[in-house]
Formats: C-alpha cells, sequence, structure tokens
C-alpha cells in the first residue's frame, strides 16, 4: 500500500517531503513538551516494532491472505510519537526491503500517518463515550475501519491524479469511487481485527489504549 | 557477619598498602540501608523495615522466594524506585530518586532488558559516554570491560545474533565498563547452559567490586558468597554465614527454599536407572 | 526475518570506503534529481550513470535481481495499464484495446526511473550498514529523539519477531488454522497481536529503567567517529554537480 518511485512528479514527492518535515517537527516539539519525554521513547520505540511485527500476521482470507496496517490503533497507542513512527517504519521498509520508495517516503508518511494521528483524537474522545467493552470496540473498528479506508482514498487520489494520463475527471472520479468500493471488505476485517484488538488491550492493558 | 579477611581496593589506580587508611576504608560500608519500607500502587510492603550494612569486598548473596521483594530492594539501591520510608546510603552518600550514580551497577535478570543498543560495542559504550568520559577513555573501558568478561571478540557483533550467554556477558561489561564499586546482579545464572554458567562463576569470583546477588541458583550462591540473606515476604529473615543458612533445613523449608544438594550429606539415593 | 540488504556491507569498494555521510548526501540527491527527469533523451545517461556506480560498488548482480522482484510487481502493473489509458496517439490495436504512443513513453520514463532509483538505493544501502545510516543522519542533524527510537526500534525488532514465531507455533500446536478464515480464528490472531504489544510494552519499562541507570539524558553523549577526508568531499561535489547536470539537462531538452 506504499507508492514506488518513478511514478510521483517531484512536485508531489516534495510536497510530501515538506509536509512530513512539518508534522515531524510539530510532534517532536509536542513530545519535548511533555514532563519527562526520554520516559516515553523507548514505549514508543517498541511498540513501533511491536507493531511492524504484528502487520506481518497473515490473516487467511481465501484464496489468498492478507497483512493489515494497523495504523489507526497506532495512532491511538502512540500519539505525538506515531507520526515519528510511523516514518521510522517506512523508512526501514524502504531501505531493507525496497518496499515503498525513498522519494516517495514523505508522501507515503502522509498517506499513512495523518489517518492515524486522526484516530488518535476520535479515539480519546472514548473518555467522554465510557470505557466499557462495546464502547472500547465500537472505537477500535472506526479506528481500523477508518484508518485503512481514509488512507487507501489519499492513495488512491494521489495516484489517480498523477498518473500521466488524461483521464476526464468525471472517469477518474469513478475510478476513485469504484477502487474505494473495492477495499470496503479489506476495512471491515481492519476494523474488526482492530476492535478485537482493543478489547483485549482494555482487558489486560488499558493503559496502553490512552496513549503514551 | 563475616568481613573479606583478603580485602582489595576495587578502585584500579590507586593501591593502599597503609593499614590505617585500610581500616578506614573497612570500616565505612560500601552500602548502608536503614528502616526501609517500600510498596507499589497496587501492592503494599513489598519491603518491610529492611536494614542492611554491607562492607567493601564482600560477596553478598540474597536468596528467597519469587515475589520476596529482591529485584524491587535492587531498583531502590538503584535509585530508580524511590522508597516509602527509610534511608539508603551509597559510599556515604545518600541515594535520592533520579540519581545517575555510576557507582552502582545492576545486571538486569533479562539481558535483552539491558541490551538496548544494536551493537555489542555501543552497548558497552553507553554508561561510560554518559559518564561524559572522552573518546579515548570510553574506548579502553570497553575494552577493559569486554576483556574482563572474556567477550572481546563479540564487539562489532549485532546484539541480536548473540548466545544468552553472550548476551549475558555482554550485559555485565556494559555495567563493568562503568567501573562501579557496587555491582548488582539479579538472578546472573537464569537460562545459562553449564559452560557460561561455570565462567559467569569464575568471573563473580574474580570481581573486586562489593558484589550482591540475588539467585535461585543456591550452589552458586555457595560458590561466590561470603555471606547469605535470606529474604521472604520483604523482610530480611536471616543474615550471616551462607552454609549456616543454607543448611538449616527448617529455616529454609520455611521459607520456599531447600538445602542446596551439595551441603545435603549422601545418605540420599539418586534416582534408579530403569533398564 | 532476512535482513539481506545487509549482506555486503563488508566487501571493500570505493563505494565503501565513501564516508556514510557524503554517501547518503550524494546518493540521495541523485535520487532526486532522477526522479525529476522525464525526457527520453536523457533516459540514456541516466541509466548509464547508475550502471556505473552499480559496478564500481562490486555489488552483485544476482543481488539488485532478487532486491526488484517484490516492488517490480507494482511497476508492472503499471507497465501493463498505462498504454491502454494514456494519450491520444494509438500506434497498435490489439482487438478493442488501443496501445497508445503517450503511454508507451510513460512507461518507459517510469520503468526507467523505477529500476535506476532502485538500483542506486541499493547502492547507498547494500554498501552501508543500517545502522551507519542511522547514526550519519543523527550527525547530520536528525533529532535525538528520532534517532534513538530508530536504534531502539532496529535493536528490538528481532527480538519482537522472534516472540511472534515462538507464539504462533505455540498457537498451531494447539490447532489454530491458518487457512481457513473464521471469526475465531480472527478473534486469535487479534490476541496474539495484542499480546505482542503488551509483551512489548512492558519489556520497554525494563528497558527504559536500564537506560537511565547507565545514564540516558546525560549530557555528552553522540560521539560518532565520522570524519570526510577530502577525498570524500570531493566525490561528493562530482555527484551533486552530476545530479545538477541530469536536472538542468532535462530542463533544456
Amino acid at each position: 500500500m506504499h507508492i514506488p518511485d518513478g511514478i510521483l512528479p517531484i512536485s508531489v514527492t516534495a510536497s510530501g517531503y515538506a509536509a512530513t518535515t512539518a508534522i515531524t517537527w510539530y510532534s517532536v516539539h509536542k513530545i519535548n513538551q511533555k514532563e519527562n519525554p526520554r520516559e516515553d521513547i523507548p514505549k514508543a520505540a517498541l511498540l513501533s516494532a511491536a507493531f511492524f511485527v504484528a502487520s506481518l500476521i497473515h490473516i487467511p482470507v481465501p484464496p489468498a491472505s492478507v497483512h493489515l496496517v494497523l495504523n489507526g490503533l497506532l495512532g491511538v497507542t502512540l500519539g505525538y510519537f506515531a507520526f515519528p513512527a510511523i516514518l521510522i517504519g517506512l523508512f526501514f521498509q524502504a531501505v531493507m526491503f525496497q518496499h515503498g520508495g525513498l522519494t516517495t517516503l514523505g508522501i507515503n508518511a502522509v498517506i499513512m500517518g495523518l489517518p492515524a494521528l486522526l484516530c488518535f483524537y476520535i479515539f480519546r474522545l472514548r473518555n467522554i463515550a465510557g470505557k466499557g467493552k462495546r464502547m472500547t470496540g465500537g472505537f477500535g473498528f472506526s479506528a481500523g475501519f477508518g484508518g485503512v479506508g481514509i488512507s487507501a482514498v489519499l492513495l488512491l487520489v494521489i495516484l489517480l491524479t498523477n498518473i500521466p494520463a488524461d483521464l476526464d475527471a468525471g472517469i477518474e472520479r469513478t475510478a476513485i469511487f469504484t477502487l474505494t468500493l473495492a477495499h470496503v471488505p479489506l476495512m471491515a476485517i481492519e476494523g474488526t481485527f482492530t476492535a478485537l484488538m482493543a478489547v483485549f488491550l482494555q482487558r489486560v492493558r488499558p493503559e496502553i489504549l490512552v496513549g503514551v | 557477619m563475616e568481613l573479606k579477611s583478603s580485602y582489595n581496593d576495587p578502585t584500579t589506580d590507586r593501591v593502599s598498602p597503609d593499614i590505617a587508611t585500610c581500616a578506614e576504608r573497612i570500616a565505612a560500608p560500601v552500602l548502608a540501608v536503614s528502616g526501609l519500607w517500600f510498596s507499589y500502587p497496587g501492592v503494599a510492603n513489598v519491603l518491610q523495615d529492611v536494614s542492611l550494612k554491607v562492607m567493601p569486598g564482600e560477596r553478598v548473596g540474597i536468596i528467597g522466594p519469587n515475589g520476596a521483594g529482591k529485584t524491587t530492594f535492587f531498583l531502590t539501591i538503584c535509585a530508580v524506585l524511590k522508597p516509602s520510608a527509610g534511608d539508603i546510603f551509597v559510599l556515604g552518600q545518600p541515594v535520592l530518586n533520579g540519581d545517575f550514580r555510576p557507582e552502582v551497577g545492576l545486571v538486569f535478570q533479562n539481558p535483552d532488558d539491558q541490551l538496548f543498543c544494536p551493537s555489542v560495542r555501543d552497548d558497552v559504550a553507553f554508561g561510560p559516554q554518559n559518564m561524559g568520559l572522552s573518546k579515548d577513555e570510553v574506548e579502553a573501558s570497553v575494552t577493559e570491560a569486554l576483556s574482563a568478561v572474556g567477550g572481546l571478540e563479540l564487539a562489532d557483533r549485532p546484539a541480536h545474533h548473540l548466545s544468552e550467554g553472550e548476551k549475558r556477558m555482554v550485559s555485565i561489561a556494559g555495567v563493568l565498563a562503568m567501573r562501579p564499586r557496587l555491582v548488582l546482579y539479579d538472578e546472573p545464572s537464569a537460562n545459562l547452559d553449564i559452560r557460561s554458567r561455570r565462567r559467569l562463576i569464575r568471573i563473580l569470583q574474580a570481581s573486586k567490586e562489593t558484589i550482591l546477588i540475588a539467585s535461585h541458583d543456591l550452589e552458586l550462591v555457595l560458590e561466590v558468597c561470603g555471606r547469605v540473606l535470606l529474604i521472604d515476604e520483604g523482610r530480611i529473615v536471616a543474615d550471616g554465614n551462607p552454609i549456616g543458612i543454607m543448611g538449616d533445613d527448617e529455616l529454609m523449608e520455611a521459607h520456599g527454599q531447600e538445602k542446596p544438594h551439595s551441603l545435603v550429606p549422601h545418605s540420599m539415593p539418586h534416582q534408579e536407572h530403569s533398564r | 526475518m532476512n535482513i539481506a540488504v545487509d549482506q555486503y556491507v563488508h566487501l571493500a569498494s570505493p563505494l565503501h570506503r565513501w564516508e556514510p555521510r557524503c554517501k547518503l548526501i550524494g546518493l540521495m540527491a541523485l535520487i532526486f534529481a532522477f526522479s525529476f527527469v522525464g525526457n527520453l533523451s536523457i533516459l540514456p545517461a541516466m541509466v548509464a550513470v547508475t550502471a556505473a556506480l552499480f559496478i564500481v560498488s562490486k555489488l552483485p548482480v544476482s543481488f539488485m535481481l532478487t532486491r526488484l522482484r517484490y516492488p517490480g510487481f507494482f511497476i508492472l502493473a503499471v507497465i501493463l495499464i498505462l498504454p491502454f489509458i494514456s494519450g491520444h496517439t494509438v500506434v497498435l490495436s490489439m482487438g478493442p484495446l488501443d496501445v497508445r504512443q503517450e503511454g508507451l513513453i510513460s512507461v518507459l520514463s517510469i520503468a526507467t526511473r523505477f529500476l535506476s532509483i532502485l538500483t542506486i538505493g541499493l547502492v547507498l544501502f547494500g554498501t552501508t550498514p543500517f545502522l551507519t545510516t542511522i547514526k550519519s543522519m543523527r550527525a547530520l542533524g536528525l533529532p535525538s529523539i528520532l534517532a534513538d527510537m530508530a536504534f531502539l526500534f532496529f535493536r528490538y525488532l528481532f527480538e519482537i519477531s522472534d516472540d511472534l514465531r515462538r507464539m504462533q507455533t505455540a498457537m498451531r500446536l494447539r490447532g489454530l488454522s491458518l487457512r481457513r478464515f473464521s471469526i475465531h480464528g480472527l478473534r486469535t490472531l487479534a490476541w496474539l497481536g495484542g499480546s505482542i504489544l503488551v509483551r512489548s510494552y512492558e519489556r520497554a519499562d525494563m528497558v527504559y529503567k536500564a537506560m537511565i541507570l547507565r545514564g540516558y539524558g546525560h549530557a555528552g553523549r553522540s560521539q560518532y567517529d565520522l570524519r570526510a577526508s577530502s577525498r570524500d568531499l570531493i566525490a561528493l561535489g562530482v555527484v551533486l554537480m552530476l545530479a545538477g547536470g541530469f536536472i538542468a539537462g532535462d530542463i533544456l531538452a
């Protein structure tokens, strides 16, 4: 689900880098405002690694299997550390596995990271709505579904508006719409999985859901 | 309380042949704990009224069942946890929560928790670097510490490519590199194979620092320590001669321990082999 | 986990010996310059420079081919679709499908850019250990929060993935099926994921304690042994000029 090198024009990749730099700067700024920023660094780093590993779990969806993105839950558990964590994870993937791209690091981070931050804020509404099993499950589902859904839409919009094809605006819109629709089953799986994880965490270690 | 009869000055750059200075140093405890109480937010009285003095060069074994408070005790000595009541003095200075005291080293139960740098060299250098030493001094400490544990050839390996025994040695090196005067070992022989365990015992026996070893490995404690503390439910139940304490059947069993096999007279049959 | 990119970092070549900061700046600049190029006439030069750098790096060709496989699929999809939807000038008619010229041209430039960038990326990261890359970035100004996170991420990734493997084996031995899809199976896998998170969270607590015990947060860290010789800087200059040349060439052509 990451855009590789060579496809996007430099205007887009450069804007991606600019946005990533800004959001990262803001995140680091917010982190430094904490009482003891260093205390949370090991938690944030190890949780990022855990999410990375968790995303490698094969979910059997016959005839194949899928890997989850889990950016929604990542946003929930890491808070302001989420964007740096995603950036590090993407960098690692691009360098080690050539998955994603080097010029597209910025834009890929934005595609994955902005929804993560959004999910962090939305999940906090739990503080008002209640932290019971149903609420946690419901918010978990939204985080999973929404996190991946928004990423998918962003990805498709960026790709389809930038590939060198003189497509009619109407056709483009239809394409984005249909392709997004095609992703809905995956979004549902991601939502369900996230809900199940959130309920588990609420039972076992509720502090994780409060965010670092 | 037994004093080590052969006292070695743990600081490597000073030799003290003068009897008066020796006496002065011997008189000052490395660790002095009085009236220590500790509770976790959900668990009360993990440590109850613990008082203890450890003199320079002593090797003290700390035994007791799981949950007795051994790890918690170590963490309070290191200023990581703040006691609910009581005083702790290390080398005459009070221990205040959050202080960086490189004179006290703690070797964690799980070396993976302690070996947090990706490469061995970086990890062993971590402490010395934070002590503000120059690049050359850091390098010298790293080499010295790795040699002391017999792990110099591991210096350029990534941390995750090490075996359990190697990880244990490197985590010890990481602590020794800070040239501590007091070293606390939390279950050092856990998960080690026989060869690594023997190597560990030799390192402990050769150490010049004052050491406290919390361990379930009673035979190790017998081989290394000149003094034993038995802790149960946060209290020191016995303090003194290892053979005296660990040889006392009633005492040991009352606190969830067993007499180490080497202290048991050989009247107990070994398991029969089936033919 | 097979970290194969680090396989050949111990070879000896001018690229292996190039100072890591200079290498990082130079080759990344080249990569960005390549991503800028769209003009067909510049493409051969791009391929030539890429090939030259690859040869100098002494990395084996098999290495490049294996690393290309996975990301190649996406590009393949683009190559197969674009000529049929992009542009107006039809060059070939295959029944209902028309192959268009503009599409073919786009495909050529996309494929060339992709392959060149990927290869330069391999040259860069295949000759530098990952840790050194992070250290260089830190030396170049990456905030310590990010650098520390990256180091810990890299260090514990292997432990955590070992944890996962062990837990998956244990589950499989008790009947978890990874072939059928079921809500029960999904829940088990969710619990697996959750357990991984909880274990890492708890381990992080101990790691933090271990870090502060050895002085984390005290001044005097970040002593990295990076020194750029004049040769390294000259090489950097040359590569930067090359990058500039590509950009200029594309604009002028």
